[in-house]
C-alpha cells in the first residue's frame, strides 16, 4: 500500500495475557435494532451486510436510534447499535470507575457474536477507537470511523481544554467526564433539541478517558475502511482526522450539509446527519457488498 | 459440486477444521471442508460415531483462553461450559461466518493423492460419501488435515487380560453413566478422561478401584475463587519463571487440596507441568471417601480378578481403560507425517517436510485451553496459504525456516515424561509467541 503512514501500524496482537486472566465480566447490554423485512431470508452471499453503530463518550445507542437505525433499514441495510456497559440501557453503571477500554470491546465482540454475519462496523468518536480495537482482533465486512478520536492520543485535546478551560481540565484530571455542551457538538441545531440531547449524555470511566490520551497502533486491517470527519468539530482536529486516514492509507471524507457548511461532532444528530448517513452507506454499498 | 482446483481442502469440521476454513475464507483463499458426520463438531458433536465426548463433559480450562478470540463465548454461558453449550457454540461460529456453504457432510475422505514428486500440481482428494458409498476425487492446490488426534483408542495388553471374565471396553465407547451401575469397577489411567470416569463411578457403581501407573498432581478447577487456567496465565503474564511458578502452584496444591500421599495416593515422580495438567476437583474427594481406591499399574489378570504391580488384587466386572488416543491419518501414506514410525514430525506442529501444501492443525495438547490456538494456526495456515499465490517465493523462504527448525519444541523449559502424547504437549504461551512471530514474519511481506 502507498501513502500509509506506518508509524500508527503494528503486527498482529496473538497476546492478550489480560483478557486471558482476568477476563471481563458479562453484564446487561442494550442493542437496538432496526432490520428491514424480509432481509433474513434473502441468501447471505448477496444481502446488505449488517451495520453495527458504537456510540463515543458519553453517548449509548440511544444517539442512532434518533435517526439512523431505521433510515438504514430503509434503504436495506439491518442496523444495530449497541450501548457499552455503563451507558444507555445497558447494566454495569455501578462499576463506571473499574471500567477500561476492554470492556467496552468485550460488549462489542459480544454484539457481533449474535449478529447472523459480519457487520460493517461503525465507530463514533471513542465508539472509533473501540471499533479498531475490534478489528484488531476481528474481521468486520468494513470499518466507518466518524469523528474518530485520534489514534495518537488525545493529549492535543487536553491541551487545548487546558488552555480554554484550565478548571474542566483539571475535572478530567481528577477523574470527572469530559465536558461536552451543544457547542461542542453540534452546529446546526436548535437550542431546545441539541439541550435534549446534552441532557441524555452520562458520566464517562475516568480509566477510559485516560486511555483515549494514549497513543493507538492498528494492525493489518484488511476490510475497506472509510474515515470520515466534519471541519467544524470542535473535539477532533481535522489534522487528527487527517493522521487516522493516512494510518490507513485512505481520503478522509469531509461531511457538509447541502449548502457545504459543516456538521458538528454528533454527525448522527446535527441537522444534515441524513447527508452523513448516505455518505456512509455509499461507501458500504460501494465497498462493501 | 465443483470446487476450483485452486482452492484448499479442509478434513474434519471439528474446531481446528472450522477456524483453518474460516481463516482461509476471511482472507479470499477458496476452501471446501470434508466432514464425515452429519453435522460439524468432531469430538464435541456426541452423537457422531467418533465422538469420545461423555454425557457429563464439560471444558476442563475456562472460557478466556478456550474458546475463539474472535469468536467469544456467549456471556450467559458458565466458566466451564458443557460439551452441548461447545456444540452450540461451534454451531453458531459456523453460522456467522457463513461455513456452512463451504462444507460437505456425510464425506469420508479417504485418499489425498500428491500430483507430481512434490505435489507441485496439487492434491487429488477422494471423497466418500457415506450414504451412498460413491467416491469422487477433486483437485485441490493444498491439503489442511484437521480430523483430530483423540478418537482413535490406544488399547493396552495385560498378561492374562483374554482370559478376564468381566467386559472390557475402551474409554472411546464410554458415553455415561449407566453402563456402571452396581457394578465393580476398574479406570485404567489418570488422564482428565480417565479421572473424570472414576469420580462417575464413584458416584455410580458398586466399587471403584482407579489404577495409575505413577502419582500426578491433580489440580482443582478453581483456586482463589476464579478458574486456575486464568490465575496461571497471570503468573505467566507477570513472566514468572518455571521454576518459581512451580513452587507457587506446588504451594497452592499443598495449602488448598493438601499432600496426595496421605490420601493413599502415590507421590508424584515428577516435577510439575512435565506431564499433561489434570484438572479435577472431585478425584481426591472421592478417595478421601473411600470410595476411590486407588492402585497402582496393573500386573496380570486372572478370571475376574485384577493383580496390581503392588502384589495387591481386586475383582471387578467391568474394565475401562481411559488410556488415551493415537493420531491416526487413514487417508495419507504413514510415512509422510509419521517418518520415524512413532510420531508425526511436524515444524511448529503444523508444517510436514515432505510436502509444502500438506499442512496439519490440531496436533497439539496445550497446557490450557485449544481454540485460541485453533485460531492462530488457522491463520498462519492462511497467510501461509495467501503468500503461496501472491508471492511463492517468499512462501517458499518461510516454508524452509520452518522446516529448517522441525526439532523445535515448545514446552516452556519442562521435561516432559514420555508417552505417545508427549510430542503434541506445548506450553500454550511460548507456542502463541512464536506463532505471532511467524505471522508478522509472513504479513510483513512487501506489497
Amino acid at each position: 500500500m502507498s501513502g500509509v503512514d506506518s508509524r500508527l501500524r503494528k503486527s498482529r496482537t496473538v497476546m492478550r495475557l489480560w483478557d486471558w486472566s482476568v477476563p471481563p465480566h458479562g453484564v446487561h447490554r442494550e442493542v437496538l435494532s432496526s432490520v428491514p423485512q424480509g432481509w433474513d431470508d434473502e441468501p447471505r452471499a448477496t444481502r446488505t451486510p449488517p451495520l453495527l453503530f458504537i456510540h463515543g463518550l458519553a453517548h449509548g445507542a440511544w444517539c442512532f436510534a434518533e435517526h439512523w437505525l431505521s433510515a438504514a433499514a430503509q434503504k436495506g441495510f439491518p442496523a444495530y447499535a449497541v450501548s457499552l456497559r455503563g451507558h444507555g440501557g445497558s447494566g454495569g453503571s455501578q462499576h463506571r470507575r473499574r471500567t477500561l477500554m476492554r470492556h467496552y470491546v468485550h460488549d462489542v465482540m459480544q454484539t457481533i457474536t449474535e449478529l447472523p454475519q459480519p457487520p460493517v462496523l461503525v465507530g463514533h468518536s471513542m465508539g472509533a477507537i473501540i471499533a479498531q480495537l475490534v478489528a484488531d482482533r476481528y474481521s468486520p465486512r468494513a470499518l466507518v470511523l466518524l469523528a474518530p478520536a485520534p489514534l495518537q492520543g488525545a493529549g492535543v485535546t487536553m491541551a487545548a481544554l487546558a488552555r480554554k478551560r484550565p478548571l474542566a481540565a483539571v475535572k478530567v484530571v481528577a477523574g470527572g467526564t469530559l465536558p461536552m455542551g451543544s457547542g461542542q457538538l453540534f452546529t446546526g441545531l436548535e437550542e431546545a433539541t441539541a439541550e435534549k440531547y446534552v441532557s441524555r449524555l452520562v458520566p464517562e470511566s475516568p480509566w477510559v478517558q485516560y486511555e483515549l490520551l494514549r497513543r493507538r497502533r492498528i494492525g493489518p486491517v484488511r476490510a475497506p475502511v472509510m474515515v470520515a470527519g466534519t471541519k467544524a468539530d470542535r473535539l477532533v482536529r481535522v489534522a487528527d482526522v487527517e493522521r487516522t486516514a493516512a494510518a490507513y492509507g485512505v481520503e478522509p471524507v469531509w461531511l457538509t450539509r447541502v449548502d457545504g457548511s459543516p456538521l458538528g461532532h454528533d454527525v448522527m444528530l446535527d441537522d444534515g446527519q441524513d447527508r452523513a448517513l448516505d455518505a456512509v452507506l455509499e461507501f458500504v454499498s460501494a465497498r462493501a457488498m | 459440486m465443483t470446487i476450483s482446483p485452486d482452492s484448499w481442502a479442509v478434513i474434519g469440521a471439528g474446531p481446528h477444521g472450522l477456524s483453518a476454513l474460516k481463516a482461509l475464507l476471511e482472507r479470499g483463499i477458496p476452501a471446501h471442508g470434508f466432514e464425515r458426520d452429519t453435522d460439524l463438531g468432531g469430538n464435541w458433536n456426541y452423537h457422531a460415531e467418533n465422538s469420545r465426548v461423555y454425557e457429563s463433559t464439560h471444558l476442563i480450562s475456562p472460557k478466556p483462553f478456550t474458546q475463539f478470540p474472535d469468536f467469544p463465548m456467549p456471556d450467559s454461558y458458565p466458566d466451564y461450559p458443557s460439551h452441548w453449550q461447545v456444540h452450540e457454540y461451534f454451531s453458531s461460529y459456523a453460522r456467522h461466518f457463513g461455513l456452512m456453504e463451504n462444507l460437505s457432510f456425510n464425506s469420508e475422505v479417504v485418499r489425498c493423492e500428491p500430483i507430481g514428486a512434490d505435489a507441485e500440481s496439487g492434491w487429488d482428494v477422494t471423497v466418500r460419501d457415506r450414504e451412498t458409498g460413491s467416491e469422487q476425487t477433486h483437485r485441490f492446490a493444498g491439503v489442511v488435515v484437521a480430523n483430530g488426534h483423540n478418537w482413535w483408542p490406544k488399547m493396552p495388553e495385560y498378561p492374562g487380560q483374554e482370559t478376564f471374565t468381566g467386559e472390557i471396553r475402551h474409554s472411546a465407547q464410554y458415553k455415561g453413566a449407566d453402563v456402571l451401575r452396581g457394578k465393580r469397577v476398574l479406570v485404567v489411567g489418570a488422564g482428565n478422561t480417565g479421572c473424570d470416569i472414576a469420580v462417575e463411578s464413584a458416584q455410580n457403581a458398586k466399587s471403584t478401584v482407579h489404577s495409575t501407573r505413577r502419582g500426578y498432581y491433580y489440580n482443582p478447577k478453581y483456586a482463589f475463587g476464579r478458574p486456575s487456567d486464568q490465575t496461571a496465565d497471570l503468573l505467566l503474564a507477570l513472566r514468572l519463571p518455571l521454576a518459581l511458578r512451580r513452587v507457587l502452584f506446588k504451594t497452592t496444591l499443598r495449602l488448598t487440596v493438601g499432600d496426595f500421599t496421605k490420601f493413599g495416593l502415590p507421590k508424584p515422580d515428577h516435577e510439575f507441568f512435565e506431564t499433561h495438567p489434570i484438572i479435577n476437583q472431585q478425584l481426591v474427594y472421592y478417595v478421601g471417601h473411600g470410595d476411590i481406591a486407588p492402585k497402582p499399574d496393573i500386573d496380570h489378570f486372572d478370571g475376574d480378578t485384577v493383580h496390581f504391580t503392588d502384589g495387591t488384587s481386586a475383582e471387578v466386572d467391568l474394565v475401562v481403560f481411559a488410556t488415551g488416543y493415537l493420531a491416526h491419518f487413514p487417508f495419507l501414506d504413514d510415512a509422510w507425517l509419521n517418518p520415524e514410525g512413532d510420531h508425526p514430525v511436524l515444524a511448529r506442529q503444523i508444517f510436514t517436510p515432505t510436502f509444502d501444501t500438506l499442512v496439519v492443525s490440531g496436533l497439539i495438547q496445550p497446557d490450557s485451553g485449544q481454540w485460541t490456538i485453533a485460531h492462530w494456526q488457522g491463520m498462519l495456515i492462511a497467510a501461509y496459504a495467501d503468500a503461496l499465490r501472491h508471492d511463492p517465493e517468499a512462501a517458499h523462504r518461510f516454508y524452509d525456516r520452518m522446516i529448517a527448525e522441525v526439532d523445535q519444541r515448545f514446552t516452556g523449559g519442562a521435561d516432559y515424561k514420555d508417552s505417545t502424547r508427549h510430542y503434541y504437549e506445548i506450553a500454550h504461551q511460548e507456542y502463541l509467541r512464536t506463532l505471532e512471530n511467524d505471522l508478522s514474519s509472513l504479513e510483513s511481506v512487501p506489497a
